[in-house]
Formats: C-alpha cells, structure tokens, sequence
C-alpha cells in the first residue's frame, strides 16, 4: 500500500492521469483534473521548497568562502534580465549592485517576478505565519524593515551588514504579496515529514556566525531557530531564495481553449528559470545546481540552444558562478523541437503551446493551426520530462485545467 | 414504520441480482440506484446506458417473510453512445442519475440522464390486447375479405404483462460540461440539471429551452478553481436548492432572490482542520453527493472520507459528522495512484432521517444512527447468500494488533467499492450496488 510520497513523483503520476484522461470515453473531465491540478500545484510547491532550500544552503556555504568585495561584483553584475549569475544567488544578490538607481529598476523587475510567481502562497503563509506586511512593497522600497530579507531588493552592502539585517533574520522568509487575480486554495503547509529540509536547521544558521564582512547576504534572511510554529510547517520554510529571482527571462504564457466559446486566451505566467533549464548544463544558469529529482534527468540527451547560448554569453564572463558549461537544453530529444524556440523573446504562445501539445499530444490541433510554427507532430509523453516541464511552468499548472 | 435505527434492527440478505462472475462486463456496471415514491419501484442504470426496474411484489400474509421480493419489472435501453463531432468527443451512454416523478396516473415515470442529455421515460402496462379482428388473423396476417362471413366486435382479453417503456420527453443540448445532477422540484412541474459549471431548470412540458440559474464559469477558465458536484431541490420549498462544490462547500440558493443565483443565500461551510492538510487535501474535501433530509430541515454531504449532516440553519459546521473509513487517510497517496481517491460515493437517509447510510471499500457499506450514534459496517457478499440470514457486522482495523475477524487496511479490495446506496422511503429496506450486482436487504422479521 505504500506509495513514494515524493513530489517528483507525484507530479509524474498527476501528468500521466491528465494526459490519460484525454483518450478516455467520454471527454476530459472536468472535475477530475481540476483535482489533479491541486495536487500538482502542491507537489510542485513542495519540490519547488526543497530545490530553494538545497539551492540556498549551497549558496549560503559559497558566500562564506568569498570575500565580500567579490560579491559585490556579483551583485554590480546581476542586472535585471541576466539571472544567469543568480542560479545559486541568495535572495540579496539579485537586483544589481549598491547603488540605488541599479537597485530600483531590478527591484521593480524582481518585485513584478514575484508578483506574477507567489500569487498562489501569498494570503496562506501570511495567515500562517503572521507576518508583517507583504515583503514585495517594502522591498520595492528598498527599506530593510518589513522582513524583505528574502528578497532582491535590500541593498548589497545591507546584506553584508548583519547587525542591519538583525530584525530579518528571525524572520522566515516568505512569498510576496498575492496580485489581484482571483487564486486557487492557498499553499497548503505539507505534514512535517514532507519536508525534509528544514531552513531552520543549523546549518542554515552558519551565516550570522561568519564575521560580517564575509557573512552571506543571506544571513539577513536566513532564520535561525526561528520560532515559527511547527504546526503549519510550510512549504516555504522560508530563507529561500525566491524562485522568480531565477526566472526573470523564463516568463512565458499559458494558452487556455474555452470548451464553451472555443476561444483561445493567452495569459501571462512565469516560469521558474531554474527548473526550466533544470540541470547542470543550462547555458543561463551558469552554475545550475541539479536538485533533487533531477539526477533522474541525467540520462536525457539534452539539445543545443544556439539562441540561448548567445543570449548568455556575457553572463558567462561572470566567472566563478559560471562554472559550467553551456550545455544546451534540459529537454530531451523526445519533446517537441518547438522546443528551440523556447526563449520567451521569441514566441511565448508558441513555446506554451508547444509545452501543452507535448503533454496533451496532438488533440490541441485547435491551437496547433492557430500557431503556423507549431506544427510538429506532438512527441510520446514522458512522463519524467514532462515532470521537468511542469516544474518549469510554475504559473502553467498553478491553475485548473489549462487548455481544457 | 418500524422505530430505531441502523443497530437495532438487525439486517437480513433478501436478494442480489446480476450476473455471478467476478469477471465484470464494463456494460453492466451499476451507476445509480434509486426508489421511487412508494418504495415499490426500484430502479438501477448501468454504464451501458440501461435501466432496470425491479417491482417489489404484493406481500403475501401466508409466507414467513413479510415483504415482497423485487423482481424485473422492464428493462430498456435509456442512453446510447453518441459522438459530438464539432468537439470530436464521444458522449459516454452511462446513467449517472436517475430520479422518479411522484405517480399521478396508471403510468410511471421517471428522468434518467447520461453526461449530455436528460429523458423523461414513460412505464406503462399492458395486461390486455384486442383479439378478434375480421380482416386480421391472430398472427396479424390479413384475411381474404371474400372468407369474411360474419361480423364480430373485437374484445380486449387479458395477456401476460407487459411493461413497455417510452421515451416522452428528450432534453438535449443544454450542458456543455457532465451533467452530474437532477433534481425533481417539488411543484412537479420543474426539475433541475446540474453540470461541472451550470445548472438549468426546465419545465418537464418543455424540451425546447431551459433557463440557467446557475453558472460558476469564470470568464477566463485558468481562473477556475472550484465545479460543481451536485445539486438538489429542496423537498418542500419549491424556490430553494443546494449545490455542493469540489471545494467543500454548499451553497443554497433561493429562485426567488433573482433569476441567475450565482449569489448564494447561505453558504455551508466548515473551515478545514490545518493539522489535516495533505497534497490531497482539496480531493478529499471535494463533496460527491449532497441529499436533503426527508424533512427539509437537515441536509447531509458526503466528501471522501467522511459524511456530514447540516442543519439549514447553521452555516458555519455541520451538527454531525461522521468517519466512514478514517484509516484511509494515511493511503491517500496509494489512492490517489489507483484512482480510487477519485470515487465518488453517494450517501442516503432512512424514511425517518434517523439513519444515514452510505459506502465504503471491500463491498462495505456504513449506517450512522443518528439519536443512538452507533455505527455499523456491513459487508455485501454472495457469502452470505441465504434469505434472511443475518448480517455479521465487520471492523476493520486500522494498524497494530488485528484482532479475530477484523480485516486489515491492507487486505480491503479497493475494486470492490460501493458507492451506490439507496434506502426504502417508508420501510427498512436497502438496496445497495456493488460493482455489477445490486443486493437488496430487509431488517429481521419476526
């Protein structure tokens, strides 16, 4: 009777059942895989927690080792729209260096990220874990106070000044404020033994023992022996770096079909950089950790991305984060070649579409005409790539049935 | 109507009908069971889009046992498959509901209803024929006029029954989505059809249009976050309904209030237990039937793993609740894999809504009295096949030590699964659909 309770793998199954659920009798019901999509949304949350949490501790042990006046250069380099360098960025490092005017445009950027991605976990955590006011806005300000030390927004040299950052650090970090569009059930806590990693075990709490100059920018955010109740163990057990920190060239849009007026809308979403390029080889990602769950990618073949490459190839120079190769796309041969166009600048409704013909196979051929480039026949479903692909489209399956 | 509930009677086996073999032909799988007014007609759909109705025949003072055996009464093909070619989707032939109208003449009648179309069937009887013609033989062949000699007024002579059922009304192309309700308002006059996302009324004259009263449809469909599950008209206020959703919640809605009752008047829900919250949290709050009280005062919800009774006047709890298999919680993912967390089981109350009665795994089914709140596991089994004998009540036990005769969470066959149940309106009598076999059972008779 025992079953993996992973989310990988319950990510897998939930795919396999939607797509299974299209060659059924009857149609594709409705109720069924809006259910689905529920458990989708949980299991990708909780993946999506522990990927931040294993991300962020590596990163943490990196800032120990670099001197400060290094980070500044990560900081100075990671201008808005080159998350390249940000793969294994605390949330500090993001939104350029310590001049405000380099600031204010990347919080801005940052803070629409994050807008668009934690719509879903806002309203929950925040009647969880009680927290002050919505990190987004305050960020935006660029004022330290409010909690935002998860966020890119604080300043670099706030960051590296732990005695600043003092109030933050018993603070969990936390999901910004919800945009307006109407959401489905909040992010639900997982059961304490869901979540194996916890942000508030020691090792997370190294950073504001290191001397202050060398301290990670992390340690702003990060929680030592936070008191937040175990009771609502989160998803986001917080000190994490927020995922659409990562995604800032990743934003893509979900195409939806109206059973009713047969009329395709197009809606705006984010993906999750890192888990859209997803392993080691991710030319944008430059040191892109493989988290746990992708080693069973490894065996894939991966394909070239010459569009991506270009676009990186200054992020590459950023040296000690680059540390790999550009390897080319985490999606193996199997998937659609729409897949070269992945890149959003080019064509986000047909890189979407492609996403959702690949795993609904070829029954959109509604969509299909509508996008003359999309015409390639759609692959077998994998359904462990199609797990990498939903892990990618964080707004994609945050919602019902896309494209029912 | 005998007093006391589900403990203190003792339930008999009276009959079980369908076919023997555990090798289960898809066709025949039961999808609805429901007693008509009188409790004398009980009917049954299947996945093959057939109805049987099964008649309780006249008590017979002179044998032991005092009620009457439900025998095949008519059977007749109800939905057939269809094919929607503009969206290139088959239209599956199931029954997914049927719901009988109160008898107003010799005939019966009754609403069945697959994911698309709903029909208004009409059971009527034949016992007599006319024999006698002058130009036709009895077989029918036409006589030589010149043969014709004498003249003879044809006369009606009895005939073996036969039941013929006919199509009165068809109620087609008003749901987009799976129709997963009907209701009969109880004016007689209206009813009501539920989908994922609308619910129309009709008038039972009217084929031709039907009005929407409900559509929970958000204008963009990425924002969709809750369907419909079922709905029901209240039993004696013909403005009033319910509607359950996948989120947990009913909402109950008065006509009167405006022609679209999109905005509720009340709505029922209790706030969920966060030491409770799983990745299957929003499937097993999902609620799958919803049933008012034969007295309109209490209404009760069935979700996944357990059944709830309101009373209509509370919103914010339930009055009771009741665990129907609690030890599921901890397999939900193994449920969730086999698709079994998706079983939509349906809930009844007795003639007297003193006892709720709903099932569960392993051909179990579970009766919560009320006013004793004792509860009851029986099992429905060709073991136990002779007349009256009495049902041995089951347990299961959850983890440690099992003891003698419990059974173990892990040995319950999730594929025999009874979702199905139906209570007698005035006696204790139940029907109660295992996969393919219907099983009727009476209370012990002295």
């Amino acid at each position: 009777m025992e079953c993996a309770l992973d989310a990988q793998s319950l990510i897998s199954i939930s795919l396999r059942k939607i797509h299974s659920s299209r060659t059924q009798r009857g149609g594709i019901k409705l109720h069924k895989n809006l259910l689905v999509s529920y458990v989708l949304r949980n299991a990708r949350q909780l993946y999506l927690s522990e990927r931040y949490a294993e991300l962020y501790r590596r990163q943490q042990q990196q800032q120990q080792q670099q001197p400060p006046h290094h980070q500044h250069q990560h900081l100075a380099y990671a201008a808005p729209g080159m998350p390249a360098s940000a793969a294994d960025f605390g949330p500090l490092q993001l939104g350029g260096g310590g001049d405000a005017e380099a600031r204010e445009p990347a919080a801005r950027h940052q803070l629409h990220q994050l807008h668009q991605l934690h719509q879903l976990h806002l309203q929950q955590q925040l009647h969880q874990h009680q927290h002050p006011a919505p990190r987004g806005c305050a960020a935006a300000a660029g004022a330290p106070a409010g909690g935002a030390g998860a966020l890119s927004e604080l300043p670099g040299c706030a960051a590296l000044q732990p005695p600043h950052g003092a109030p933050h650090r018993g603070q969990p970090l936390e999901p910004l404020q919800p945009g307006p569009a109407p959401l489905p059930l909040p992010l639900p806590p997982a059961p304490a033994a869901l979540c194996p990693r916890d942000p508030r075990a020691p090792a997370a709490c190294s950073a504001p023992s290191a001397p202050p100059g060398a301290a990670p920018p992390a340690a702003t955010a990060s929680p030592p022996a936070s008191p937040a109740p175990a009771s609502s163990p989160g998803f986001y057990r917080g000190a994490y770096p927020a995922p659409s920190d990562f995604g800032v060239h990743c934003s893509s849009q979900t195409t939806v079909l109206d059973l009713d007026t047969h009329v395709v809308t197009t809606v705006e979403n984010g993906y999750l950089h890192q888990d859209c390029c997803a392993s080691a080889h991710c030319p944008c990602c430059g040191q892109g950790a493989p988290g746990p769950g992708l080693a069973s990618a490894a065996g894939c073949k991966r394909k070239y991305y010459p569009g991506q490459e270009e676009e990186d190839d200054d992020e590459e120079d950023a040296g000690e984060l680059g540390a790999e190769p550009p390897g080319g796309a985490p999606f193996a041969p199997c998937k659609r070649a729409r897949f070269e166009d992945f890149c959003p600048d080019s064509s986000p409704d047909a890189s979407n579409i492609s996403n959702l013909i690949s795993i609904f196979g070829s029954g959109f051929s509604g969509l299909v005409s509508r996008q003359p480039d999309s015409s390639e026949q759609p692959p077998p479903l994998n359904g462990q790539l199609c797990a990498k692909q939903a892990l990618a489209s964080l707004g994609a399956w945050t919602r019902a049935i896309v494209a029912f | 109507m005998r007093a006391g509930g589900g403990n203190d009677i003792q339930w008999c086996f009276s009959q079980v009908k369908g076919a023997v073999d555990d090798d289960v032909a898809e066709a025949d799988i039961i999808s609805t069971v429901e007693f008509n007014h009188s409790g004398e007609l009980l009917a049954t759909g299947d996945k093959g889009g057939r109805v049987v109705i099964f008649q309780q025949e006249q008590e017979n003072k002179i044998q032991s046992h005092s009620r009457g055996e439900y025998n095949v009464y008519s059977t007749f093909q109800s939905h057939e498959p269809e094919f929607d070619y503009l969206k290139s989707l088959e239209i599956e032939e199931k029954i997914n509901k049927i719901r009988w109208l109160p008898q107003k003449n010799a005939a019966q009648f009754l609403l069945s209803t697959n994911d698309k179309t709903i029909k208004l069937w009409k059971i009527s009887e034949r016992d007599k024929r006319p024999e006698g013609y002058n130009l036709k033989e009895e077989d029918g062949r036409y006589r030589d006029p010149t043969t014709v000699t004498t003249l003879r007024v044809p006369v009606f002579r009895p005939m073996d029954l036969m039941v013929e059922a006919s199509p009165r009304r068809i109620f087609a192309n008003a749901h987009t989505y799976h129709i997963n309700s009907i209701s009969i308002n109880s004016d007689y006059e209206t009813y009501l059809s539920a989908d994922d996302l609308r619910i129309n009324l009709w008038h039972l004259e009217i084929t031709d249009r039907s009005f929407n009263i409900v559509d929970i449809k958000p204008a963009n469909m990425e924002e969709l976050t809750e369907v419909i599950t079922a709905a029901e008209f209240h039993p004696n206020s013909c403005n009033t309904f319910v509607y359950s959703s996948s989120k947990g919640t009913i909402r109950l809605c008065d006509m009167r209030a405006s022609a679209l009752c999109d905005r509720h008047s009340k709505l029922f829900e209790e706030p969920e237990d966060p030491s409770n919250r799983s990745f299957f949290s929003e499937i097993i709050s999902s609620i799958s039937d919803v049933k008012f009280s034969h007295s309109g005062r209490y209404m009760m919800t069935r979700d996944y793993l357990s059944v709830k009774i309101w009373d209509l006047n509370m919103e914010n709890r339930p009055v009771e609740t009741y665990q129907v298999h609690e030890y599921l919680r901890s397999k939900l993912c193994s449920l969730y894999e086999n698709d079994c967390i998706f079983d939509k089981f349906e809930c009844c109350w007795n003639g007297s809504d003193s006892v709720v009665m709903t099932g569960s795994y392993n051909n179990f089914f579970r009766m919560f009295d009320r006013n004793t709140k004792r509860d009851i596991t029986l099992e429905a089994s060709r073991e136990n096949n002779k007349p009256r004998t009495v049902l041995k009540p089951r347990k299961v036990c959850a983890s440690g030590k099992r003891k003698k005769d419990e059974i173990s969470v892990d040995s319950l066959d999730f594929n025999k699964k009874i979702l199905h149940t139906a209570w007698h309106p005035k006696e204790n009598i139940i029907a109660v659909a295992t996969t393919n076999n219907l099983y009727i059972f009476q209370d012990k008779v002295n």
